[in-house]
């Protein structure tokens, strides 16, 4: 899947509008000045919108895009092409491709005569859509035709690559619409476009049969995208597997499952859990000890240890860790990996003074979050009291600090099986750059697709589906698999 | 044949103990040089530092027991940083000899992608090592790997092909944690102790 990155350009300059809305406008400068900063190298495709064109109706930008083209970048420009002047406008300015919406809906002939006299392979159709409906010129009118009937209609043309949009998303950082990426059946080749916001998701759509190439504007420009991660992860896609975790809340040393961290029952022997999972394939294996009293770490430490002894995949255990000598007593019991809690929240050290005594793989935060109004707060002391503590700001102080992954659990959704909070998960994956195992609603295979897909989870974790049989990890994996996403 | 599994104090040696006995393997764990000069099937495993792993062995005189082992027609496996350790030289921490059974260097990631790599990972591999799971999945955990080894028979990719594995005669070194690596890794582990 090709990359390609994307300019908006208004009076001379790069910029973006929040929604559409030209009273809105950031702006990031020269447009040379922001390529060098956003390292595109010589030889890439370069999207180019020249948004006072699509207000106005005719091509402004002409000089950029022929100083552009002759730094030897393969330049696809856009922007109110309405006519086939417009067209060849852009042609003649140095651009390789011309980039086409309103006509593409509303006006039939005119594309026609554009790929007649420049090519098929000249033209990319671009096409807004909200809510499956086909909008165009500056997103101010709905056009009067489906995005079916527009699709039919340019792949009649001749026309091999258009460029979708979902300008519900655009901008606001909430993701590309991958749902409707996977519904569009066409042969043409499909340029993604809007919210793709992190790494994950331009990986997510790489894994979307019909997406050949996606465009990412402002997650480039903000840094929270970098081109050549993003070129390098979808280079080889199937390299590294998406991780299937499943979890044993252990309590006195038997595996316990509760709802909302309430009504606990016993869901088993741990050792016996453990050997079953590693059969079934999971790729890690979490222990979270709930425990009540210090009298019962010890007995966790020994459950610890004879897991560790019957398994052969790593293993992460949280619960109760106060001290760099209790994280020591678990790595020293079987544990690979040490989960911190509510005892990082009070003391944030820990977690700089276990990344290094141990390495940062070793260590793991563990982050209890719940929704309060319009943010998540960390939750302390498995999952009942308040810490006040902002769950997004505290997960990338933790990763500043040294945490090597988070493990990310939704108080309002665990034991709940109604799926992971997604807007959750995109919150914190879309601020940190270490890994986020996805806990808390898991019912159904769907929940694990969503969370790794839109969610930008790197694992999936789960405990009651599994220990209730309603779930295999092997039916995870087969499912996973079957929607293109790499599993082990 | 009794397997000798080096007991550094830089490594985690109870996990490899396990993992090797699980694949078939009668273990001998030992620190003794003229054991390890003597046995003649060797595991050198490894985790954290090349430096302080290397620095043990030197100060030990395991290094010299090691390529005596070899030149008497030993087989060894190195393990993760003990795989690192069987190359010319590393540049973790400026630039260290290894120990020169296998050619090439040892450099960090290009910071393409986030490092340390944690986690699974697929390779593409040959030989008798990896038969049965030429295209197994493996549990990663490194920032320094050796790239296009002359010796190497088996690549993987982070942000960019690297050696996962290499052979020269009776030396092998995998740098994922075959401990770690479920039915894959077993099978590697039993492949190496079955070869003769």
């Amino acid at each position: 899947m090709d990359v390609i990155p994307s300019i908006d350009l208004l009076d001379g300059k790069v910029v973006r509008l929040l929604h559409g809305d030209f009273a809105r406008v950031t702006e990031y400068g020269d447009p040379e000045t922001v390529l060098d900063t956003l390292d595109v190298p010589r030889g890439s495709r370069l999207h180019v919108v020249d948004l006072e064109a699509s207000r106005s109706g005719r091509p402004v930008e002409t000089e950029i895009v022929r100083r552009l083209a002759a730094r030897d970048l393969h330049i696809q420009a856009g922007g109110g092409v309405r006519s086939l002047a417009d067209a060849r406008t852009w042609i003649e300015a140095g651009a390789e491709k011309v980039v086409i919406g309103t006509v593409a809906a509303d006006a039939p002939d005119v594309l026609r005569a554009i790929v007649n006299e420049l090519g098929a392979g000249r033209v990319i159709a671009a096409i807004d859509v909200r809510d499956g409906i086909v909008r165009v010129a500056g997103w101010e009118r709905d056009a009067t035709t489906s995005l079916a009937e527009v699709l039919a209609r340019v792949e009649d043309l001749g026309i091999s690559e258009v460029l979708i949009t979902d300008i519900s998303k655009d901008g606001a950082l909430r993701g590309p619409s991958f749902a409707l990426y996977r519904s569009l059946r066409t042969g043409m080749r499909i340029i993604a476009s809007g919210g793709v916001s992190t790494v994950s998701d331009v990986v997510s759509l790489s894994r979307i049969d019909s997406v050949g190439a996606c465009v990412i504007g402002r997650a480039l420009l903000d840094g929270r995208i970098r081109l050549a991660e993003a070129r390098a992860r979808v280079a080889t896609p199937n390299a590294i597997p998406e991780r299937v975790i499943p979890c044993l809340d252990v309590r006195d040393g038997r595996v316990v499952k509760g709802v909302n961290f309430v009504d606990i029952r016993d869901a088993g022997d741990p050792v016996e859990c453990g050997i079953r999972y590693e059969a079934e394939g999971a790729d890690e294996l979490v222990i979270l000890d709930i425990s009540a009293t210090d009298a019962n770490r010890s007995t966790a430490l020994e459950v610890v240890h004879r897991v560790s002894e019957s398994l052969f995949i790593p293993l992460t255990v949280g619960g109760g860790v106060r001290t760099i000598e209790d994280f020591r007593a678990l790595l020293r019991a079987g544990a690979d990996r040490v989960a911190i809690n509510t005892a990082a929240i009070r003391d944030p050290q820990l977690i700089a003074d276990c990344a290094t005594e141990f390495g940062v793989q070793a260590v793991v935060l563990s982050c209890d979050a719940k929704r309060t109004g319009d943010h998540f707060e960390a939750m302390v002391r498995g999952g009942r009291e308040s810490s006040g503590v902002d769950a997004v700001a505290w997960c990338r102080r933790a990763e500043e600090l040294g945490a090597g992954e988070i493990l990310l659990t939704s108080v309002d959704r665990d034991g709940t099986n109604s799926g992971y909070d997604i807007g959750l998960l995109r919150a914190v994956t879309s601020t940190v750059k270490i890994g986020a195992i996805a806990s808390g609603g898991a019912g159904n295979v769907d929940h694990f697709r969503d969370a790794i897909e839109a969610g930008g989870a790197r694992a999936v974790l789960a405990a009651s589906l599994f220990h209730d049989r309603r779930l295999s990890i092997g039916d995870v994996k087969q499912f996973l698999a079957s929607e293109g996403i790499p599993v082990r | 044949m009794n397997t000798a599994l080096i007991d550094s104090p830089v490594a985690n040696v109870a996990n490899i103990a396990r993992a090797l006995r699980a694949a078939g393997a009668e273990l001998d764990v030992t620190r003794d040089a003229g054991k390890i000069a003597n046995a003649p099937k060797l595991v050198l495993p490894g985790v954290g530092s090349f430096v302080a792993a290397m620095g043990w062995l030197t100060d030990n005189k395991i290094d010299a027991a090691i390529r005596d082992a070899v030149n008497r027609g030993a087989s060894l496996l190195g393990i993760c940083v003990g795989h690192q350790l069987l190359f010319e030289v590393s540049h973790e921490m400026g630039t260290t000899p290894g120990l020169g059974l296998v050619q090439g260097e040892v450099r960090q990631f290009d910071g393409v992608l986030p490092v340390p790599q944690i986690g699974w990972n697929r390779v593409s591999a040959r030989g008798p090592l990896f038969e049965g799971v030429e295209n197994g999945v493996f549990y990663f955990v490194n920032s320094y790997a050796a790239w296009n080894a002359p010796d190497e028979i088996a690549s993987a990719d982070y942000g960019g092909p690297f050696t996962a594995a290499v052979q020269r005669e009776r030396v092998f070194g995998v740098q994922f944690h075959p401990e770690k690596s479920s039915a894959a890794g077993l099978r590697v582990l039993r492949n190496y102790i079955a070869w003769t």
